[in-house]
């Protein structure tokens, strides 16, 4: 990038916050889809809506696409560069800047990480609910673009269902709320369309989120099984008992036996385990806690352990949430893939997976949100081995198919990004995209935003009749006209 | 002259839209089409032969509904699996899947469940090209694209035809009670909130109703259920003898003049002040107040008209507030003041529908 525009952004947001040194840079090429990478032309990190409004504006005046990041944790190359971009990065605006806990809504900027708040709250008996695995770590401007979810949104819903409102800038530097603490303002849902846009639209530099109070009780179980058959039939009945537990967790073998190998957890070498637990009044959750666990046994439980104290839960929590990683112990690299199936069709299509696995030679571990059927397959390989890791994005490839075979999604929380668009086709028709479209250009007909994401085929917006003027993205190589 | 069609098929649809260049207008059950200033169109589709279920998987908990189908008949069909969409507006026995979302329906169940935007999990539209576009999908995870489905919730068929919706269900409650207290001040309404929220009760619903009369409604489990009922009657409430939630429908379904009005639940003081010179200009007057959600509806028999237009207008400096429903003589702006996101509304619209042939003007500001 010419030093004269690179001086033009640093006076905006402050030359120790404008990094533009190709060494420093490499520190953004990818978020953590570490397969796929491109350097910026520039970094920034504004502090206010106002230094947003002039960072985009000064980029719309060059020419250039702007691509949204907030702790880059994202698993689907949300916040991948384009290249020679404006990687605009949130992660200093990072106050939380109203609690009601009268009215239940709290207001922050974009970079507040997600358990910051419930930390703020919980003094007053107050939680946030959404609850990513990277909770501690992930921040709510990207929770918002991705829609992110957790263990336990199965009972409580998925970020759009917390979110009030939101404080945005767009692609002409103007600033607007979408929706705020009070419900239901007239006209069309954009808050709706904005979370899960994976920054496509807009830059998002305040929320407001709605906060729950904490429940009365929450009861804890782990219960292990032969195999993953018996373990998705306790996750059935205990659903057709007309239970909703606050959160329903599956791991197979070779999860299990990564997690204890990271973690330390003493969990028993078995062929599947549920991490469960429910949540509600006192009276509530004895019933279901009592119900759930003898629905279990009667699945086929060899064992079922309930923690001692908050201690032994959080630790049975952690050896969850820490899977992923904990893979790392197990295998040199790995793909971690995100489908969704219908819950009905769990056995079948991890009989489908092992045999896929088979074929490959690759192992396959399973960790996933067995109650919305939010599938975690990990698949391991060797990037030493020539060819291991092009065979096992294929067969992450194959399994993606697979859910949508079953009448599942391409994606539960991680996002398309730049990892999936080229499957948006197994699932939507070239008209759903178009339309899909619509609200993008609605909000930036210029493309200015994360251009050559969630899309298959770059589509430009088709406006402004006239006078041709090339689009960010046409610009950055990512799209053509025709 | 307007002409009345009723597809049986999407296909039909389809035809129908992309087929002409007739302003076009939909009628599901006819129950909230005096939202919104009236439309002027050539045809009018009605959506009564769109009345299949295509798929219900009860131990996906998913249902998918074509826009026709009242939702009584949807309740039926689940109720039969001890499942429930948990929904509960006015006149389920008229208001259609289609409707349902159009107007981003909800019922005192809000206060746990959502509203239509949060139980919605896919929908299929008729643009009016005529091209069938599907957002979201069969699963209640979904992340997969632009969440098409909430853009429809609400949208007063100004975008496009709702021709299936998909929605994903809840366990049917196996107990529910409400425990009623009577004659508290607005301040006494917001006091009880509180109080419930801090023992760590659940109510599914809480609602008051002028007088104040302030409805609590547990359900879930039958052990549960009493718990709370028990805590509930020992901060001075009394079993509800089945009274109370037939009073708050005729609120919100009844008079010739009904406006809805949004605030902050601990606003409840403000909004009764703002509320009182709207009920003194209608007769058989009353106000049903969502008290966790912060969301009010007065409704009466217009008496007082240039009363009662006043009382809008004031209410409106400090509140946002809705028109529902008016006499032909009564002119106000029914949507209030544009957001500062209306630019992007209109171009919503405009992307969507660029020659204005569905439903134009109904929606805020004249989309």
């Amino acid at each position: 990038m010419e030093a004269d525009l690179i001086a033009q952004f640093s006076a905006i947001v402050g030359e120790s916050h404008c990094i533009s040194e190709p060494d420093q840079l490499l520190t953004y090429e990818s978020d953590a889809l570490t397969s796929f990478h491109a350097l910026p032309g520039l970094v920034v990190l504004p502090r206010s809506t106002e230094e947003v409004v002039q960072v985009v504006r000064l980029a719309r005046a060059a020419g250039l696409p702007i691509v949204p990041r907030g702790s880059g944790t994202g698993l689907s190359g949300g916040a991948l560069p384009v290249p020679g971009c404006v990687l605009l990065g949130l992660s200093r605006m990072k106050r939380i800047l109203e609690v009601d806990l009268d009215n239940q809504w709290v207001r922050v900027e974009p970079g507040v990480i997600n358990l910051e708040i419930t930390k703020r709250i919980a003094p007053h008996g107050y939680y946030y609910a959404p609850d990513p695995s990277s909770q501690q770590v992930c921040t709510i401007g990207g929770n918002v673009s991705e829609n992110s979810g957790g263990a336990h949104c199965l009972k409580y819903g998925f970020t759009t269902n917390h979110v009030l409102g939101a404080r945005v800038v767009l692609g002409d530097g103007s600033v607007v709320d979408l929706g705020g603490p009070v419900q239901d303002p007239p006209g069309y849902d954009l808050r709706g369309a904005l979370v899960g846009s994976e920054g496509t639209l807009c830059i998002v530099t305040e929320v407001v989120l709605r906060i729950l109070r904490k429940p009365e009780a929450t009861r804890t179980f782990f219960a292990t099984f032969p195999s993953t058959t018996e373990a998705g039939n306790a996750v059935s009945y205990i659903i057709a008992a007309g239970i909703v537990p606050a959160a329903i967790e599956m791991m197979d073998r070779l999860a299990i036996v990564a997690i204890k190998a990271a973690t330390g957890v003493d969990w028993p070498d078995v062929g599947a385990a549920l991490l469960m637990d429910v949540d509600g009044t006192a009276a509530e959750v004895e019933h279901t806690a009592a119900e759930a666990t003898e629905l279990a046994r009667k699945a086929g439980a060899i064992e079922i352990r309930i923690p001692r104290d908050a201690a032994e839960r959080e630790t049975m929590w952690r050896g969850r949430k820490s899977a992923f990683a904990a893979v790392g112990r197990i295998s040199p690299n790995y793909v971690v893939q995100d489908g969704v199936i219908p819950r009905s069709e769990i056995a079948r299509v991890l009989e489908e997976i092992a045999r896929i696995s088979n074929e490959a030679g690759l192992r396959i571990a399973n960790v996933f949100h067995a109650g919305d059927g939010n599938l975690h397959p990990l698949v391991l390989y060797d990037a030493a081995v020539p060819g291991q890791e092009a065979l096992a994005e294929e067969t992450a490839g194959h399994i993606l198919k697979l859910c949508v075979r079953a009448g599942g999604s391409i994606t539960g929380e991680h996002g398309v990004g730049a990892d999936k668009a080229p499957y948006m086709t197994e699932m939507f028709s070239d008209d759903d995209l178009a339309t899909m479209n619509f609200v993008r250009c609605s909000f930036d007909p210029e493309m200015r935003f994360n251009p050559g994401k969630v899309f298959p085929t770059p589509r430009l917006c088709g406006d402004k009749p006239g006078k041709y003027v090339p689009h960010a993205a046409e610009l950055a190589g990512v799209a053509g006209r025709g | 002259m307007t002409t009345v069609h009723s597809p049986s098929s999407i296909e039909e649809c389809s035809a129908l839209l992309g087929g002409s260049d007739d302003r076009i207008g939909f009628v599901g059950g006819g129950t909230e089409l005096d939202l919104g200033p009236p439309a002027v169109v050539d045809t009018i589709v009605r959506t009564e032969r769109l009345a299949r279920i295509p798929d219900y998987a009860p131990a996906d908990m998913v249902i998918v509904a074509e826009a026709g189908v009242t939702l009584a008949q949807l309740q039926s069909t689940v109720r039969e699996q001890r499942q429930m969409l948990a929904l509960d507006p006015p006149n389920p026995e008229r208001a259609t899947v289609g409707g349902l979302v159009a107007t981003g329906a909800y019922g005192p169940r809000r206060a746990r469940y959502g509203a239509i935007r949060d139980l919605i999990i896919g929908v299929t539209m008729v643009r009016a090209d005529g091209v069938v576009a599907r957002g979201g999908g069969k699963v209640v995870k979904n992340v997969a694209g632009f969440d098409l489905p909430k853009v429809a919730c609400g949208s007063l068929g100004t975008l496009g035809m709702i021709a299936n919706a998909t929605f994903r269900l809840h366990p049917l409650p196996e107990a529910e009670a409400t425990v009623r207290f009577d004659s508290l001040t607005p301040e006494g309404v917001f006091a009880l909130v509180k109080r419930a929220r801090d023992a760590q009760l659940e109510p599914s619903s809480a609602v008051a109703i002028s007088g104040y009369s302030l409805a609590f409604r547990f359900e879930g489990f039958a052990k549960g259920v009493e718990q709370q009922t028990e805590r509930m009657l020992a901060f001075g409430g009394e079993r509800d003898d089945g009274s109370f939630w037939p009073r708050h429908v005729a609120v919100r379904s009844g008079g010739t003049l009904r406006v809805r009005i949004a605030a902050l639940p601990s606003q409840m003081v403000e909004v009764d002040k703002a509320m009182a010179p709207l009920l003194a200009a209608l007769r058989n007057a009353s106000f049903a107040w969502y008290a966790t959600l912060g969301l009010g509806f007065v409704s009466g028999d217009l008496d007082d008209v240039d009363g009662a237009t006043g009382a809008i207008l004031a209410a409106r400096r400090s509140f946002s507030l809705i028109v529902e429903r008016a006499p032909d003589e009564m002119r106000v702006d029914v949507w209030g003041p544009k957001p500062n996101s209306f630019p992007i509304m209109e171009q919503l619209k405009l992307r969507f529908d660029p020659r204005r042939r569905l439903n134009p003007g109904r929606f805020v500001g004249g989309l």
